[in-house]
Formats: C-alpha cells, sequence, structure tokens
C-alpha cells in the first residue's frame, strides 16, 4: 500500500451502493475515489474561502458588465 | 408530515407587476396563484442588490451580520476591491437546516451560491460561477446529468449592448436553459424544499424596462421591444402552469423577488461631486480623462483626499483614515465631523433643474445590529434609488441620462414581493401588509416544520 495512504473499514452495505453508484453515475474510476473525493469536499471547505486569481477576474468583469461595480 | 415547499424566485420582480398586474398580460397562471395567496409586500435590505438580498432572505441574517454589502469589497488599506463567494457566507441557509433534519433539498441559481457546498440533496450554483468548465454543482456529477439533458448552462447574459435583438435572444436562450434543468431536477430527485431563482427577469428588466413602463420618463414604444419583457414573463409564466399541475400539485408554493425595480432616472456622477466639493483631489485633470474611466489609486492625491466612492445601484464612501489606509490623512479626532459634512453635503444634493432629492446617507452601523466584515463608512441612495451613483470620471456633467456603464433602463427598488400559496388552503389569503427580507427564513422554517 501506498505510503501516504491509510486503510479504514466501511460497511459492506455502504460500499455495494457506492459501487452501484459510480456504475451508475460514472465520473470516479472506484469507490476510493469517490470518498476521497467527498471527504475532501467536506473538509478543505475552510480552505476555500479566495477563488483564483483567473476566476475572481473573470467574475469582476462580469460584474463590470453588468453594472453591479 | 412535512409538506413540500417550492419557491421561485424572480429577480427583481416587483409589486407593480405581480401584484397591480402590470404584466402586460405575461403572468396569467402565476397570477391566478397569487390571486389565492397570502400575499406581502417585501422590503428588501440595506442594499436592496442581489447579492445580499437573497442570501439575507435564505439565512434570516442581515448584511451586517453577514458581512455582505454587494458583491464586491474592499479590506481596509486597499484600493483594490474582492468579489465575495459562496466561501464568505459563515452563517447556515435555510436548506442547510433543513438538511440536518433530514429534508431534501434542491437549490438552483440562488446567488451567491458558488462554489457549491454539500447539501442533503443537490445544488446548481448562478451566475457568480466563473465558468461552465468550474465544478457548479453539487453533487460534483450532476453537472454533466444537467448537461446531457440541456446542453452546456448557461449561466448569464450581457445585457449592456446596443444589440437589442441579440440581448433578448440571450436572455431566452438562457432562461429555456434554466427550465430545462430545473424540470428536469423536479421530476427526477427527491426534494422536499426546492428554491429556483431566476436571474433572467432581472437582466430582462434592466435590458428593457423603458420599453415596457409607460412611467419611464424615456419610455418608447417599440413593435419588438416592447413586448420582450410581457414574452419573458408568459414563457415562465407557461412553464409554471406546467409543471404545477404535472408536480407540484400538493406542494406549498411562494413567489419571492429579493427587490423590485423601476425606471432609472439617470445616473450622478458621485466621484466628480466629490472633486468638486473638495473632499476628493486629483493628479490628474479630470477634464483630460475618457468619459467612464474608472478611479484609479494612482489618480489620487492621496495627501490631500479626505475621502472617495464607488458608484453602482448604491454608493460607499469611504474615508481616508490615518492609521487605518496606506496614506491616511483625517485624523480619528476628525472623523465624526468628516462624516457629519459628508452627510450634510450628501443630503444636499439636488436633481440637475435644482429639484429637492430625498437623499439617504447611513453609517452601517445605524442599520445593522452587528457590522461584520469590509464595511464602508457612509451608505448612499440618491433620490430614493431614482439615480445612479456612477463612480467613473471624465463627464462633462454630474448628470448623466443614463448608467455610466453601458445601456440600463432600471434601478432596483425597496419592495419585491412574497406571495405563499397552500393547495391545502391552511393558509390565510389577501393583502397582508409588509414582511423584512430577514424574516422569511422562519417563515419558510416554519412551513416545513412548524406546521402539522
Amino acid at each position: 500500500m501506498d505510503k501516504d495512504k491509510v486503510q479504514i473499514s466501511i460497511s459492506k452495505e455502504l460500499y455495494d451502493k457506492a459501487l452501484k453508484f459510480i456504475k451508475e453515475q460514472g465520473g470516479f474510476n472506484s469507490v476510493e475515489e469517490l470518498v476521497e473525493f467527498l471527504l475532501r469536499e467536506v473538509l478543505t471547505e475552510e480552505e476555500r474561502v479566495e477563488l483564483s486569481k483567473e476566476d475572481e477576474e473573470k467574475i469582476k468583469e462580469r460584474l463590470r458588465a453588468l453594472g453591479y461595480i | 408530515m412535512v409538506r413540500r415547499v417550492f419557491i421561485l424566485g424572480l429577480d427583481s420582480l416587483p409589486p407593480y407587476v405581480l401584484y397591480e398586474g402590470h404584466d402586460g398580460g405575461g403572468f396569467k397562471y402565476l397570477r391566478s396563484i397569487v390571486e389565492d395567496s397570502a400575499r406581502y409586500l417585501l422590503e428588501s435590505c440595506h442594499p436592496p442588490i442581489t447579492v445580499p438580498a437573497w442570501i439575507v432572505m435564505f439565512t434570516g441574517k442581515t448584511p451586517g451580520e453577514l458581512g455582505i454589502y454587494g458583491f464586491r469589497h474592499r479590506r481596509v488599506g486597499m484600493f483594490d476591491y474582492y468579489i465575495i463567494n459562496s466561501n464568505y457566507i459563515k452563517y447556515p441557509a435555510i436548506w442547510d437546516e433543513a438538511g440536518k433534519k433530514g429534508l431534501w433539498v434542491g437549490i438552483y441559481g440562488v446567488p451567491p451560491t458558488y462554489p457549491p457546498k454539500p447539501v442533503h440533496g443537490f445544488m446548481v450554483t448562478d451566475f457568480t460561477t466563473p465558468d461552465p468548465n468550474k465544478t457548479y454543482t453539487f453533487p460534483p456529477w450532476l453537472k454533466r446529468e444537467l448537461e446531457n439533458v440541456s446542453g452546456p448552462t448557461i449561466f448569464d447574459v450581457t445585457y449592456r449592448s446596443e444589440d437589442k435583438d441579440g440581448v433578448a435572444r440571450d436572455i431566452r436562450r438562457m432562461i429555456n436553459n434554466h427550465l430545462t434543468q430545473v424540470t428536469y431536477l423536479l421530476k427526477r430527485k427527491k426534494w422536499d424544499l426546492f428554491i429556483y431563482v431566476e436571474i433572467g427577469i432581472d437582466r430582462v428588466h434592466h435590458a428593457f424596462w423603458k420599453y415596457f413602463d409607460r412611467r419611464h420618463p424615456r419610455f418608447v414604444e417599440h413593435p419588438e421591444y416592447s413586448k420582450v419583457i410581457p414574452e419573458v414573463y408568459r414563457h415562465i409564466d407557461e412553464w409554471f402552469s406546467s409543471v404545477h399541475n404535472n408536480l407540484l400539485k400538493d406542494s406549498i408554493i411562494i413567489i419571492a423577488s429579493d427587490h423590485g425595480v423601476k425606471p432609472m432616472i439617470g445616473a450622478f456622477t458621485i466621484n466628480q461631486w466629490l472633486i468638486d466639493e473638495g473632499y476628493l483631489k486629483l493628479k490628474v485633470n479630470t477634464q483630460e480623462l475618457r468619459p467612464g474611466t474608472d478611479l484609479r489609486e494612482d489618480m489620487i492625491d492621496w495627501e490631500h483626499t479626505i475621502a472617495w466612492g464607488w458608484g453602482g445601484y448604491y454608493s460607499r464612501i469611504f474615508i481616508n483614515l490615518k492609521g487605518r489606509e496606506k496614506y491616511g490623512v483625517v485624523s480619528e479626532k476628525e472623523y465624526e465631523s468628516i462624516i457629519y459634512s459628508l452627510r450634510r453635503d450628501i443630503e444636499n444634493i439636488k436633481g440637475p433643474k435644482g429639484d429637492k432629492w430625498y437623499n439617504r446617507v447611513y453609517k452601517p452601523h445605524e442599520l445593522y445590529p452587528e457590522v461584520r466584515g469590509d464595511a464602508p463608512d457612509l451608505m448612499v441612495y440618491l433620490d430614493d434609488l431614482n439615480w445612479r451613483p456612477a463612480g467613473t470620471l471624465g463627464w462633462q456633467s454630474r448628470y448623466l441620462p443614463e448608467n455610466d456603464r453601458g445601456p440600463d433602463d432600471a434601478m432596483h427598488d425597496w419592495m419585491g414581493v412574497l406571495s405563499i400559496y397552500d393547495p391545502e388552503g391552511t393558509i390565510p389569503r389577501g393583502d397582508l401588509g409588509v414582511m423584512k427580507i430577514g424574516n422569511v427564513r422562519n417563515v419558510i422554517e416554519e412551513l416545513l416544520f412548524g406546521r402539522k
């Protein structure tokens, strides 16, 4: 196993549901990928206060064109 | 048993249209629902702008508590501004509370929800999304589902254009894109609370109001453009009639707007006024500037500047305070007397013919129980929102016939709409007065949880 990874256990029921989900929805290659994605989304919320400079410039330009600025 | 609640948010829809019937015949079905509803005048917040108004509605917090006074904000000591996004909202919205109690929620187009946060259900972000390549849904794969149904998501249009035919076409296309997606979500997803905010109503108002509202000082009866707003209304009305009869028959229906709309009489060059009154000093000659030039940090003679301003639907004034600003010159002792002078002078600003204006000037602490985030020193509304404050320079006159940013027929107004319809008849019908936008969240909560 990759030194940067740890093993966790989840219920078989949940695992089977996740497997069925990714087969139907696509977008993820494995249940591990899905779990990592979801956890990352939830837990890194606090870090995401600022958008990238490029994204912010896009929004500024749009807001200027809309007259909000 | 939990009753389902569907909220149709029509940005900037005024009582003049929905309650008083000036809809050009566009809202036949919606008005029949409204007829059987509890109807309120919805008093928007300070400032009555899309951001923060919708999020005030759904959190129940004032802009001061949220620390959100518009789309952009300035950190003290900085001249440039940053744009807020959903990560700046530090209070739970009604959909967060509903989700915690096990209800399924669907949130579509509510500003500002980009980047999307996890919800117990699904979310599609709003026009503050930088571009459609971003992850703009929760769950993230919902984006692909929607694009399979409707094609790429259209978040917004550019309406400040002389190409009115193009603007009308773009608005219709955007609204159609949203309606297709919302219909799909209503049919395919589980939800107990669904909130759909349509920004296209605001865009069509700004682009075509002078062709629609006979009260507009520049009203023009046009064979095509006078039909655009009623046709957009009709498009939404026919869609709603269909989804209401097929999918929403049991649901409580709320129709809401975040603020109203009215004719823009003109724009007033607030920074040029500050220069003329001696509050703002530039290193450049404003007469040599191209009309519509933005005020830049390097233009300002900071040593001799007391205050500068921002334009928009309202004006924010910033004091060049020593110890707070990079080149501050106003001492703490002088601060209040400067505020007093500015307030007095702004309140005395008159119209182009010397006509009296109802100008309102506020310190944020006068408006909110708490003032968080990056608030301005003063918030200014010119002639009760009839005139738009223009922050740009290089104009020959203080009074501009139009918006300094391009074609725009409308300003916002204080009153929007809130109507609540229960097919089971448990909600009293009729005109029930004014509801403050910050109280709507509790009403939704009561509808979801407090009723048996």
